[in-house]
Parts: structure tokens; sequence; C-alpha cells
């Protein structure tokens, strides 16, 4: 019969014992063959976790990973679709063709609250995409349809307007992101309440210098990140969880 | 200051270490660096929810907990691979290769989810238990049973020799 358990002594071996317990161990160890032998294997498991994957740290960091925190201009990277869904959908070991899925449209350009604006008073001319209610901004026509029954995890490539993330917002409403994908190219928040899809946040998305929107990367304007950094509460929806909210009518 | 600045730079460094607990968690390379990329653009997109009071390391391993554990969920195969407690230690009983490296990647993951993520943090990263259990949410004692039957079965895998 040993007097150290499988816990004591794995404590003992990673650490985690205080000064006393260790020395109690120490001065058993000198006379206790067994618990030497356990000791040992133990800490040889641990040598050997660390010889299995510390040349990992010596490897070269790709260049694809380094450059997502290189980045110079300040766009912010963010996956258009939730990134359950998107992981569902490609698995691991799909790189190469999740570059397809995804948005890139620089954040820089619009941040001040005059630009946001005009942009909402652009949206009311250009598509009727936008209403007023109660001095409020509503989704309207296609972005409410879009809004309503579209669905990240089953995108519509020929739909204008996409579907980003979704998520429960920390008072309680369904909140999601939305790019429209024709000119002129806009992102925002959608949240859903009584009277309709309220929109907090208008932003422009303007496209990068000298090319069409590429889908290249993705990311949302820093008015609407930050807004859904103000909102959300907990994880992104996944691909069942957004399915689940549509089919309860976004409550 | 621009919080995703800060987090961008302060995660740079942390690359190395954030591949070697993906290369832990998911084994394969490709995969691997599949979980980082998805973790860098979590940690970017979250950047605003990082507090400087707590360390950026512990942050960003527990988006990739929780990335990777995503990613379980969505290859619809967690009822496989999410095995009861004791099935840990009892699937293994038997098995004796040599201990060597490859050896280990493979008994690694034959590991439950929850065996394979308390032993990527603890002994790959070197986490305290205490760090571990806050980020896998979990109590500390949690983290001490599943790392003492994770131990049980990776050395069953790899043999009793010593």
């Amino acid at each position: 019969m040993n007097p150290i358990d499988d816990d004591t002594l794995q404590a003992y071996v990673d650490g985690e014992l205080d000064a006393a317990a260790t020395a109690g161990i120490d001065a058993a160890l000198a006379h206790d063959e067994v618990l030497a032998r356990r000791v040992r294997q133990a800490r040889a498991l641990r040598a050997q976790l660390k010889a299995a994957f510390d040349p990992v740290l010596d490897e070269p960091v790709p260049a694809h990973l380094s450059a997502l925190l290189r980045s110079a201009s300040p766009q912010v990277l963010i996956a258009a679709t939730p990134l359950p869904t998107h992981i569902a959908r490609r698995g691991f070991g799909a790189g190469r063709h999740r570059a397809s899925h995804r948005w890139l449209v620089p954040g820089a350009a619009v941040a001040a609250s005059i630009a946001v604006l005009a942009v909402a008073l652009w949206w009311k001319q250009g598509g009727d995409l936008v209403r007023m209610h109660d001095g409020q901004q509503f989704a309207a026509g296609a972005l409410s349809r879009a809004l309503d029954q579209g669905l990240a995890s089953a995108p519509d490539p020929h739909a204008s307007i996409a579907i980003g993330l979704s998520f429960r917002s920390a008072d309680g409403n369904i909140c999601r992101t939305f790019v429209q994908r024709t000119r002129p190219a806009m992102a925002g928040l959608a949240c859903h309440e009584a009277a309709g899809w309220s929109l907090p946040v208008l932003s422009a998305a303007e496209k990068p210098a000298g090319g069409e929107l590429r889908q290249a990367a993705s990311s949302l304007p820093p008015a609407v990140q930050a807004a859904i950094d103000a909102r959300i509460k907990g994880e992104a929806f996944d691909a069942k969880q957004e399915r689940a909210a549509r089919d309860a009518g976004w409550h | 200051m621009d919080p995703s600045q800060t987090v961008r730079e302060g995660l740079l460094p942390l690359l190395p270490r954030l591949r070697r607990l993906a290369r832990a968690l998911a084994g394969q390379v490709a995969d691997a660096d599949d979980l980082v990329q998805i973790v860098l653009e979590r940690a970017l997109a979250r950047a605003a929810q990082w507090r400087p009071d707590a360390a950026l390391d512990t942050w960003v391993f527990a988006i990739a907990r929780n990335a990777w554990r995503d990613e379980l969920r969505a290859r619809g195969r967690s009822q496989n691979l999410f095995a009861p407690e004791e099935a840990g230690v009892t699937a293994t009983d038997g098995a004796s290769a040599p201990a060597q490296t490859l050896d280990l990647a493979q008994a690694m993951a034959t590991l439950p989810p929850d065996h394979r993520e308390v032993v990527a943090l603890v002994l790959v990263e070197g986490l305290s238990y205490s760090e571990a259990a806050e980020l896998m949410e979990v109590p500390v004692g949690t983290v001490t049973s599943r790392l003492a039957r994770a131990r049980a079965t990776l050395q069953a895998h790899l043999g009793k020799d010593t």
C-alpha cells in the first residue's frame, strides 16, 4: 500500500505542491523504491511530451499566420460567416478553399459618425433597405428579408445581402451582422426587436483601392465591430443555433 | 490605445506557443495551423474584450481551446470523441508501443477531448492547474483527476519502461 496517491504524486511532479508537501515526498523518495519509480515514469512522460511538441517552437511560423498579425493597414479580420459553421462546412485541412468565403473590406475608411449618418441617408435613397420607426432605423425590403431568412451556414452566393455572425446580445435580443455585396458596399448590425430588425449601426464598407470587392478575406468596419463587442454575450451562434433561432422567429 | 493593435502586437511573439498548443490539440500540422488561423481571427475580432490585466497567453489559449471544441462539435463526431471519463483509461489497456515521439502523438490522438486538452495545457504548455481550471471553466479537482487519467492512458500506450 502506498500512502502517496496519484493526484498528489502528479502534483509533485508538476510542481504544484507547496514546499512542505514537496519536502515530504522528497524524503519519502529516498527509501521508497516504488514511489521513486512512479515519479520517474511521470517525469519521463513529461519529458517525452516536451520532446514531441517543443520542436514546434523552432519551426518557422507560416507566413500567412504571421501576416494576419503584421497587417500594416488597420483593417480587422473577422469572419463573414460564423466560425463554427465555417469550419463545419470545410473542416480543417481545407485551408486553400477557405478564402472564397471571406470578404475583404478595409475598415479604416470609415469611423466618423458623420460618415455613418451619410451612409444611412444613402441607403434610404438607394434601395428602400432602411425605414424609420419612432426615430429609429429599421431594416426594410430585401435587407429585412435577408435578415429574416438568410443563414450564414447556407449562404446564397447570388443574394445581394450576406449574413455574417449571429449572436444573442446582453439585452436578450438576437443580433446579426450583414454586408451588402452590391455597391455601395455596406455593412451593419441588426438586432431583432418587436418592431423588426433595428439597425444600431450602418457603415460603409468601401472597396479596396483599385479593385473590386474581393472575396479574399473578411472584415467588418470598426464601427460594426465595436457594436458587436458592446453587445455580444457568450459566443456567436454555430450553424445549428442559427437555424434554430430562425425557426423560432429570432426570439 | 487601440486594443486591437495591442493584441495584435502581443500575439506575434505568442505564435510559436499557439502553434505548439494547436499541434497538441489537433494533431496534424495542417489541422493545427488551420486552428491557429481561426484563433487569430477570433482573437482580433474580440480584441476589445481583452483586458490588459489578463495574461494574453491564457486569454488566447482559451480562445484556441474553445475553437478546437467548436471544431469537434462541428464535425459532428462529438458522440464518438467525447468518451466517458473512465474510457480514457480502459480503452488502451494492453497497448504497449515503444516510447517514441510518433507514438506519443498517436497516443494523444486517442485521448478523449477532455483529457487531451488538459495534457496540452498543463504538460505541453506548462500552465498551472489553476490557470488550466480557469481556462477550461472547471474546478481544479477536475483538472487533476482528468490529468491523472490522461497520464495513465498515455503511460499505458507508451509502455512501462524505466
